[in-house]
């Protein structure tokens, strides 16, 4: 499209993620979109922001045994267990796939060691196709890697350094909220090269199955979804975007439009849409559409100048 | 035929209880949905639904429920779903009245293999298994090109008033064998007992074995016919958030690793499923 032709639809709702320009802020969360073919029924995937596909890792991982998901008031809890087809997979039979449509993929990655998460980082640089990295060091649902490097400041720095030191992308790191302080775990992130960070991840929880006494999870514990974590999110996100300088998205329990509006203003210049994809199918696209025409109804014309106006 | 899965709305025409606690809902999918009767044209037995009811939040995720009929009336699609109330959210889709919307997404899953030569047809359902299983027989029996099998259907539940769907499979079956749990009704005993008196009737060359019924049922089947060479295909269940694969969530151990029941299922091969 000419520069002089630009729709103004698009400029309106134009962000900046660390070097990464999206058309619009609307994302799916990683592990709530599969590979985008999976959705690609119900929405025209070219109208995302950007599309973050199911984590990958070096090699194909199988995931936990059943049972791996239990509702709860408001939410779900997953045990998945990062199941995934591997990055060779990865790029030979689902990227392929993503190109067809004109939407920045970004590729979450995770790994059980740092050199893992720099290998990966490394095979995924100069793909035509990738568009960005998100790092997952957040996933409470694995035995090594994961939420291990999320809760200390000083691994999450490291695998931060690891990935920059050999890509060009940017760079998100997705923060877990199972931690004290997630301020100072974005900001030893951001210190460590991160372009951005997304939060939060799932929240550890549980549930009993009470005739059998037993897990309604085999993993028996499970990261919580949905909208029980919302306000957590919104309020970890807050506090995030007053610590450190780099944007944030926000991630947790956004159903709809008003929900992603109070990230916006909290701060968020951008937001993932996660298992509200499973409730609804088209929820990403409802919620592009539903703050446009909050924008339109508050006589804002560029999203950006919505983005941290929260009056405390 | 290959077909698209769609999200659309339907209205409640009635959703009565037909036995404690098992529900039959009909929902018409208006006209207004073109799309839907194309959709839903060509679904195979054993593929299903996810229901959640407009503009309530409870329960959170969408149900998955077998499509127990299915036809066009009037220019609408017609589906019909026979479930029994398991928990909070079916308990609260069991409360909707005539004129409800309901959210649909489907059709969903891989359903049942058709032997368009098979001559005979056997159903071993337990309880609300019946569903899909009644669904297959009529399939089997509308076929109107080659001459239809004989339909043989065993059917268990734990009492009497609990058997449901029998009307049904009365139209389509040439012999119903029916077993309670506490003898109220029928054969004193398992379903699968019963079907096990008959197994010598049945061979790889002209029969084939269809079920659906709880975890421990298709367990015991899967005994049965572990040593038989009668093919058999069996309908599971999995907790399901998405039903299109994306989530992961309803994973089921076959002899090759964990496969996805709403998109890999929920009809599996019996001796391909891993019991632990």
């Amino acid at each position: 499209m000419k520069e002089n032709m630009k729709d103004p639809y698009n400029t309106k709702l134009q962000v900046d993620i660390g070097g990464l320009v999206l058309k619009n802020p609307v994302m799916t969360a990683s592990g709530t979109f599969g590979y985008g073919e999976e959705y690609a029924n119900f929405i025209d995937l070219n109208r995302l922001g950007a599309l973050i596909v199911k984590g990958i890792s070096l090699e194909r991982r199988v995931g936990n045994p059943p049972h791996r998901i239990m509702e709860t008031p408001c939410g779900m809890l997953n045990a998945i267990g990062l199941e995934n087809v591997g990055v060779r997979s990865f790029l030979d039979e689902k990227l392929p796939f993503l190109k067809n449509f004109d939407v920045p993929v970004i590729v979450n990655i995770f790994g059980e060691t740092v050199e893992e998460y720099r290998k990966l980082a490394q095979a995924l640089s100069d793909v035509r196709g990738v568009d960005g990295l998100e790092v997952n060091i957040s996933c409470p649902n694995v035995l090594k890697g994961g939420v291990e490097f999320g809760t200390d400041p000083d691994m999450a720095n490291k695998v931060t350094r690891a990935v920059k030191s050999v890509t060009d992308l940017p760079v998100i790191v997705k923060l877990t909220p199972n931690v004290t302080d997630i301020a100072e775990i974005a900001r030893s992130v951001e210190e460590g090269g991160a372009d951005a960070v997304s939060l939060i991840n799932t929240l550890k929880g549980m549930s009993i199955d009470i005739e059998g006494r037993v897990p309604h999870l085999k993993n028996i514990t499970g990261g919580l979804s949905g909208p029980a974590i919302k306000p957590v999110a919104l309020r970890m996100v807050w506090e995030v975007v007053k610590s450190v300088s780099i944007p944030v998205i926000g991630v947790g329990g956004i159903m709809d439009a008003a929900d992603a509006v109070e990230f916006l203003i909290a701060g968020a210049k951008a937001v993932q849409i996660g298992t509200a994809n499973f409730v609804n199918p088209h929820t990403t696209i409802d919620v592009l559409e539903g703050i446009d025409n909050y924008l339109i109804e508050h006589g804002i014309d560029d999203i950006n100048d919505l983005i941290g106006t929260l009056k405390v | 035929m290959p077909h698209k899965t769609v999200r659309m709305s339907g209205k409640i025409i009635f959703n009565r209880e037909i036995a404690k606690g098992h529900f039959l809902m009909s929902l018409n999918v208006s006209g207004h949905f073109s799309s839907a009767e194309a959709s839903f044209r060509g679904v195979t037995p054993g593929q299903f639904v996810m229901l959640r009811a407009k503009g309530r939040d409870v329960p959170f995720l969408r149900r998955p429920m077998s499509i127990y009929s299915l036809y066009p009336s009037a220019g609408d699609l017609i589906i019909e779903l026979l479930y029994r109330v398991a928990g909070k959210g079916t308990f609260v889709i069991s409360r909707l009245k005539p004129d409800d919307e309901i959210d649909i997404l489907g059709p969903l899953g891989r359903g049942f293999d058709i032997f368009p030569h098979c001559k005979r047809v056997v159903l071993v359902a337990g309880g609300i298994g019946i569903a899909p299983l009644s669904f297959l027989g009529h399939y089997y029996g509308a076929d109107t090109v080659n001459k239809p099998p004989q339909i043989i259907c065993y059917v268990g539940a734990q009492r009497a008033d609990l058997l449901v769907g029998l009307d049904r499979m009365d139209e389509i079956c040439s012999d119903i064998r029916i077993s309670t749990d506490d003898g109220s009704r029928g054969y004193h005993g398992l379903v699968t007992e019963l079907f096990e008196q008959d197994i010598t009737l049945y061979n790889s060359s002209d029969s084939v074995v269809y079920s659906c019924g709880p975890f421990p049922m298709i367990k015991s089947l899967a005994e049965i016919l572990r040593n038989q060479a009668v093919p058999c295909q069996v309908s599971v269940e999995e907790r399901m958030a998405c039903g299109v694969g994306a989530c992961l969530g309803c994973a089921i151990s076959v002899k090759s690793g964990y496969r996805k029941v709403c998109k890999d299922g929920p009809v599996f091969d019996i001796h391909e499923l891993v019991w632990d």
